[in-house]
């Protein structure tokens, strides 16, 4: 088995792991964070597929780059609805 | 081209002002849309005038550069959803001290425009990507602007929002990793050149696309997020931005799929498409309350743009296409007018529930009259835009006699919608014992709201010209 294909294959559990964990829930912070562990999986994805030539894919790189940037903003979009969702329970 | 891109940009610099000039945030937002309403019309004016054109932003080479496309359905898109924006913050200019409406609505408002814009104007797998989060972000924070009693419907959205696009992304990621393209038309000359197997990363795409776009079953967020917003966020909700990802599922399956795989797609298209008619007629008939009717009514429309996309891919008739965005058409006007007067009487009559709207055809004659004139073109009586883009849907099925179990279910579809329409028509004229008005309804909002149902009529004589940019 080829590196690539083991890369992928540790992509594929970790997207596994994160749709449980966002299907079973039920507290609002581990969905967070399997969605984070989804997101993770696929930047995995695409790093892996960019280190297939030589040299490596520079596009697959931007888009890398340019998904944390939204996954990063969208983590923190949700963490404050978490935390008002938190402040109005109390 | 350039003034597609103006139609698009200005929202964005629109919201940028109004995040800086709070005080002047409804002015600003305002005038942006009947601008970019105006660029919108000019870009349909250039495109048919002049043909359509592409361009690369930034200059870059193809591979590198995101490809714009400016054609007669864009042009048409970009030109609803300018449309939609400005009657939809006129009425809100109209009302929003009355609705207590947060100031928070225009900068987030004119952000969805710029979004969805651009969304209709590229042709990149990876700016949709951008543009489907964006669009998503805006319309999670739209919801929000109801308070708290939003938040959980907020944060179920948020989360069935953000997993979609995670689909989305790896099935790009995977088709990129085929094919080494993210540019539409360049992809599918390479698919068509040296097809593989990329089944996986179509089907990953189209979940996460179907989720976006509430088609039945995975539209079980969609009722509680549009009937918690205010009445102004709904409209856009359902008017628009469902059609954002509905708009990419065509694009995409009709362009990106093999085709062993077009055949599997349409069957799935066919059958969800029915499902949705049917079970979202009937949800929307049982619910007692009147937004959340309005709510699984989209659902249930949206499975008439299914039927249109899985016959397109299934008969490769083009004259589905047309069906398919007249639809797109006719529902978001129509849906705007019913949200709008239902959002307004129940601000006024002061109630959530459908029983609130009792003797509503004496109390606030002229917002009844806009849900009653919408619903007409919902139901698809002619000869409204509903009722021209149903029967460019039947005519073609009649010649296609294996697929003659299309017809009861539409039958049904439609019957359905008929029954949860007369229902609130029925209620608002028991006059016995009218729900009276908490305060004196205003007549402006009335008739802004109204306008809308006006224009879905008004479809029916600019058909033809509709139909010809359509692809005729």
């Amino acid at each position: 088995m080829s590196l690539v294909h083991w890369y992928l294959l540790i992509a594929a559990a970790l997207w596994g792991i994160g749709c449980y964990g966002l299907i079973r829930g039920p507290e609002l912070l581990r969905r967070i964070i399997a969605l984070n562990l989804m997101g993770a999986a696929v930047f995995l994805v695409m790093v892996t597929l960019a280190a297939r030539t030589e040299p490596a894919d520079g596009v697959l790189h931007a888009l890398v780059l340019t998904g944390l940037v939204v996954a990063v903003s969208a983590t923190a979009f949700a963490l404050a609805l978490v935390a008002r969702t938190l402040s109005e329970q109390a | 081209m350039n003034f597609a891109l103006a139609a698009a940009l200005l929202p964005l610099l629109a919201a940028v002002l109004a995040l800086c000039w709070r005080r002047q945030a409804a002015w600003l937002v305002w005038l942006s849309t009947l601008f970019s309403l105006l660029l919108a019309l000019a870009a349909l004016w250039q495109v048919v005038t002049a043909g359509p054109t592409t361009m690369q932003l930034g200059g870059w080479q193809t591979g590198l550069a995101i490809r714009w496309q400016l054609n007669e359905l864009s042009a048409l898109l970009l030109l609803m959803t300018a449309l939609i924006h400005s009657l939809v913050a006129s009425y809100s200019l109209s009302q929003w001290r009355a609705a207590g409406l947060s100031a928070d609505f225009w900068p987030l408002s004119a952000l969805l425009q710029a979004a969805l814009s651009s969304l209709f104007l590229s042709v990149d797998l990876f700016n949709w990507y951008v543009t489907l989060e964006l669009l998503g972000l805006a319309a999670v924070a739209l919801v929000l602007l109801s308070g708290k009693k939003a938040l959980q419907a907020a944060m179920r959205y948020l989360l069935l929002s953000l997993a979609a696009s995670l689909c989305y992304l790896l099935g790009v990621a995977l088709l990129y990793g085929h094919y080494g393209w993210l540019d539409v038309p360049q992809l599918a000359v390479a698919i068509s050149e040296h097809p593989v197997d990329h089944r996986l990363a179509l089907w990953l795409i189209t979940a996460g696309l179907m989720l976006k776009a509430a088609l039945w079953p995975l539209h079980i967020w969609l009722p509680a997020a549009h009937a918690a917003a205010p009445a102004p966020v709904s409209a856009l909700l359902s008017a628009l931005v469902v059609k954002g990802p509905l708009f990419m599922l065509y694009m995409i399956w009709s362009q990106l799929a093999g085709p062993e795989l077009v055949v599997t797609g349409s069957w799935l298209f066919l059958l969800t498409g029915s499902m949705a008619l049917l079970a979202g007629g009937w949800s929307a008939l049982r619910t007692p309350y009147a937004k959340v009717m309005v709510a699984y009514s989209t659902v249930a429309q949206l499975g008439y743009g299914l039927l249109a996309l899985g016959l397109m891919l299934q008969l490769s008739d083009p004259v589905f296409t047309q069906a398919l965005f007249l639809f797109v058409l006719a529902h978001a006007l129509a849906k705007t007018s019913t949200f709008l007067a239902v959002g307004e009487m129940q601000l006024r009559l002061g109630g959530k529930r459908l029983s609130t709207f009792r003797g509503a055809s004496q109390t606030m004659p002229l917002a009844m009259f806009a849900v009653a004139v919408a619903g007409g073109s919902l139901i698809g009586l002619p000869p409204s835009g509903g009722f021209v883009a149903k029967w460019h849907l039947l005519l073609p099925l009649w010649q296609h006699s294996q697929l003659w179990w299309l017809l009861p279910v539409i039958l049904a579809g439609t019957l359905l919608s008929a029954a949860y329409i007369f229902r609130l028509v029925v209620l608002a004229f028991n006059r016995a014992k009218p729900v009276s008005p908490d305060f004196a309804p205003a007549l402006l909002p009335q008739w802004l709201a109204l306008l809308p149902a006006l224009l879905v009529w008004m479809l029916a004589f600019a058909s033809g010209a509709l139909l010809s940019w359509l692809g005729g």
